[in-house]
This record gives C-alpha cells, sequence and structure tokens, in this order.
C-alpha cells in the first residue's frame, strides 16, 4: 500500500516503494500518479455560441475566469479568451455573438493525461487554461496552471499527513507491545469457593489469544492454571494464585496457607485424591490435577510442608500459532 | 483438528432427544469424550469434540472454554441455571437429553460418530 510506504522522518516527504531502493521526490510521484481530471474544475462554466460576447465578459468578471469554453450540448466548438474580449470592446462588437468571433481550433487535454503531460502542455502552448475532454469527446471540465499547483499542494500535505498518521500508529504499537511484555493476573483464591474456579485461568486465556499464542500451548497453560485454582479451592485453606504472562512463557504460581500436601509423591500419582464429598459430586477431586499440571506444564517445582503451606510454580513456553511443532 | 473428521451435529439432534439451550450451534463437531470428571476432561478431550456429561455446575463451562470444547450434552434430563447458559461462551454450545449417557452414546456411535 502506498501510504504506508511514505515517510515523513526528512524534511522532504520521500516515497519508498521498497527499503533501500533510491528515493524519489514526493512530488514528482505525484505529477506521474495525479490525472488531469483529478486536478480540473468541474464542471466547467460554459456559454452557448449564441451568447452574447457581453455576456460572456460577464461570466468572466464573476468567476475570474480567463477563457470561456463554447459548446453545443457536451460538446466543445470553441473558446472566448480575454483577448477576444478586449478585441471585441477595441473593435465595438462587444455585442455580437460568440460564434462570429470566437477562436475554433482549441488546443485540448484528455482528462486522463498525467499532470506531468499537462505542465508539459502549458510549457509548450504558453495558454492559461485548456478544456479538458474525456475519452468520448465531451468536455468534462477546465484546468489552469493553478489548478495543477493547488491540487499537488493538496496531495502532498494529505500524503505528509498519512505519513505522520502512520509514523505515530507505528509509535503507539511500539508502546502498547512495551507494555504488554509482562501481564501479570493475580487473585486469591477462597477455600470452598467452586464457583469462582476458572476465573484466572480465562483472563490469562484472554491474554494469550490476543498474543496469538498456539492453541494448543493456550490450553496447556489454562489447564495448569484450573487445576492449580481448584486444588486450592478444595484441599487449601485459602490463598493465592498469580499468573506472570512474558513474550516467551507463562508462569503460574499458586501459593496456599495451609495444611501442606502430605505426601507429595502419592499426590501425584494419577487417582489418588483426598477430596471430600461435595467437591466429588461437582466432577472434582479425580485425582488427576497434579498429574494434569505435570504433564501440561515444561517446568514444575513443588514444595509443600505443614508449617508454611504449598507453593506451586509451574512454566509453560510460548510459542505463537502457526510456528513450527 | 483438521486431519479430524468432522461430524454433523444438526441431523442427530432428533435421534439424541437433545434440546438445544444455547442459540448457536456448531454444525459440526470433531468427535466425543464422556465423562463427569472435570480432570479428566481436562486431561483427555481433544478440542471441537461433543462433551457428554451429567454435570451441570457452572465449571462444565469453564472446563469447556478452556479445553476449546464445541458443544456440551447435559444428559439424564438435566440443565444447568440459566445463569449458567448465559456465562458459555461464545462458541460453546449446550444441549440437554432425557437420555442417560450411555443410551446418548450409543445414539451418537449408531449415527456414525466414532
Amino acid at each position: 500500500m502506498g501510504v504506508s510506504t511514505v515517510t515523513a522522518r526528512t524534511s522532504v516527504p520521500v516515497w519508498d516503494e521498497q527499503p533501500g531502493r533510491r528515493s524519489v521526490p514526493l512530488a514528482q510521484v505525484l505529477v506521474y500518479e495525479l490525472r488531469v481530471r483529478d486536478a480540473m474544475s468541474k464542471p466547467p462554466v460554459t456559454a452557448a455560441p449564441q451568447d452574447s460576447l457581453r455576456s460572456i465578459q460577464h461570466l468572466m468578471k464573476a468567476h475570474k475566469f480567463s477563457g470561456v469554453p463554447i459548446v453545443e450540448g457536451d460538446r466543445l466548438v470553441g473558446l472566448v479568451s480575454i483577448e477576444d474580449i478586449i478585441n471585441a470592446l477595441d473593435r465595438g462588437h462587444i455585442n455580437e455573438p460568440a460564434e462570429r468571433h470566437m477562436t475554433r481550433n482549441v488546443v485540448t487535454l484528455r482528462d486522463h493525461y498525467s499532470l506531468l503531460r499537462a505542465v508539459a502542455e502549458f510549457e509548450r502552448h504558453g495558454f492559461g487554461r485548456f478544456p479538458v475532454l474525456d475519452a468520448g469527446d465531451r468536455l468534462v471540465g477546465m484546468i489552469t496552471r493553478g489548478d495543477i499547483t493547488t491540487c499537488l499542494m493538496h496531495h502532498l500535505e494529505k500524503r505528509a499527513e498519512e505519513a505522520i498518521a502512520h509514523e505515530a500508529a507505528l509509535v503507539a504499537a511500539r508502546v502498547a507491545d512495551e507494555k504488554a511484555e509482562r501481564v501479570v493476573i493475580r487473585a486469591p483464591v477462597r477455600t470452598g469457593d467452586y464457583d469462582s474456579a476458572g476465573k484466572v485461568s480465562q483472563r490469562m486465556r484472554q491474554v494469550l489469544r490476543e498474543r496469538g499464542i498456539d492453541p494448543e500451548v493456550r490450553r496447556r497453560a489454562a489447564v495448569v492454571a484450573y487445576e492449580a485454582e481448584t486444588n486450592i479451592i478444595i484441599h487449601s485453606l485459602g490463598g493465592e494464585i498469580v499468573v506472570t504472562i512474558d513474550p516467551d512463557k507463562v508462569v503460574i504460581e499458586a501459593n496456599d496457607v495451609g495444611p501442606g500436601i502430605e505426601n507429595i509423591e502419592l499426590a501425584m500419582q494419577e487417582g489418588w485424591s483426598t477430596a471430600g464429598r461435595l467437591p466429588r459430586e461437582l466432577g472434582f477431586g479425580a485425582g488427576m490435577g497434579l498429574p494434569n499440571i505435570k504433564r501440561c506444564s515444561d517446568r514444575l517445582e513443588i514444595q509443600s510442608d505443614s508449617e508454611h503451606g504449598t507453593r506451586l510454580r509451574a512454566e509453560i513456553f510460548l510459542k505463537r500459532a502457526g510456528g513450527a511443532e | 483438528m483438521s486431519q479430524a473428521t468432522m461430524f454433523a451435529l444438526k441431523p442427530v439432534l432428533g435421534a439424541l432427544q437433545a434440546t438445544p439451550l444455547t442459540d448457536a450451534l456448531p454444525e459440526t463437531v470433531s468427535g466425543c469424550y464422556i465423562s463427569d470428571l472435570l480432570s479428566d476432561v481436562l486431561a483427555h478431550a481433544r478440542p471441537g469434540v461433543l462433551w457428554v456429561t451429567v454435570q451441570i455446575h457452572r465449571n462444565v463451562v469453564s472446563v469447556a472454554a478452556m479445553k476449546d470444547i464445541a458443544a456440551v450434552l447435559f444428559t439424564c434430563g438435566r440443565k444447568p441455571d440459566a445463569t449458567i447458559v448465559a456465562e458459555a461462551e461464545e462458541g460453546i454450545a449446550l444441549l440437554s437429553t432425557p437420555l442417560t449417557s450411555y443410551e446418548a452414546a450409543g445414539r451418537l456411535w449408531e449415527a456414525g460418530l466414532r
């Protein structure tokens, strides 16, 4: 896209189609890109062959034109210039119809010409204005050097604004990236609060999804966070879960205040559970919590004693979706 | 998931005597998993499956969301609270059937979901 490739780092706007390629001044690019139809004034103010030169003089005065195209329908048949009016005043035929004195061999430009070509035509003929015809020979506008200058200035300004906006967006994105580098989700977990299970995990998944993390990795992290959270709900006297999301890994820490895991080795065995009746009825206590956490983590540490409670720290290494397995 | 055969869910709703509880239904599921133990589902269910369970607790929805499960079929006529249905994340369909899990599984197997 052309817009995003314009940079505003230098005082003169430049066009970099590809980095490393020679830069061409933007104004030069625009005279190639822009067409006569982009710069011309339209619809043209016209007069009929039967109109008096006097009425055309008034038209010129009102619009500050130095030439008025004469048309039959949408066909250009002539042009009355300020010179024709001066001659008419001089020679006393200002009240006669335009068709008797107008210039008939009018030089025109086509609406699809580049502005570069239009500028060359102005140089070649020395005229102040050209009628503009479309591919079907219909008169569609008038163009002056002033129109070309205005059009170029307008587009230069637009491109410059776009370049500045693009630059600003890049800076904003970079700031957002830096801010997003580490997200910490911290939540207290209460004993027996089965209704809240999964809240931390849900928020973590949201962040990982926004970062485009591979779905399989996302699911593993979710399982670890959820199982760690429910372990505190089911087995502990309360605690806290802290999820730290870095660009390269998620660290899930579950800390509780006790009573500690009596036998970690046993707890790591699938099917072993000390859960009570209520959690079991709700579908918890399958004896798979810690084994699930172990299976889904890339690194796992558990410390537990009856005095300090249990501290679980699991790491999951992140990769973006679509990356190599 | 692309390598898994996708199974059209809507044609078997009649045989399952299933009532949708959520508005949107997935066109297809990648398979089926039956369990009432949340950790078991977390360990073994593949993404995109239909999960058949008698559990109607809020955590079923959480677990389904975590494992990218496409739809949950509650059996034995059980239905979760309206608030839980409302909480179901976009993309997770909830259904209920008066059949038991075993009967529902049989009908799904007969319909070709294997």
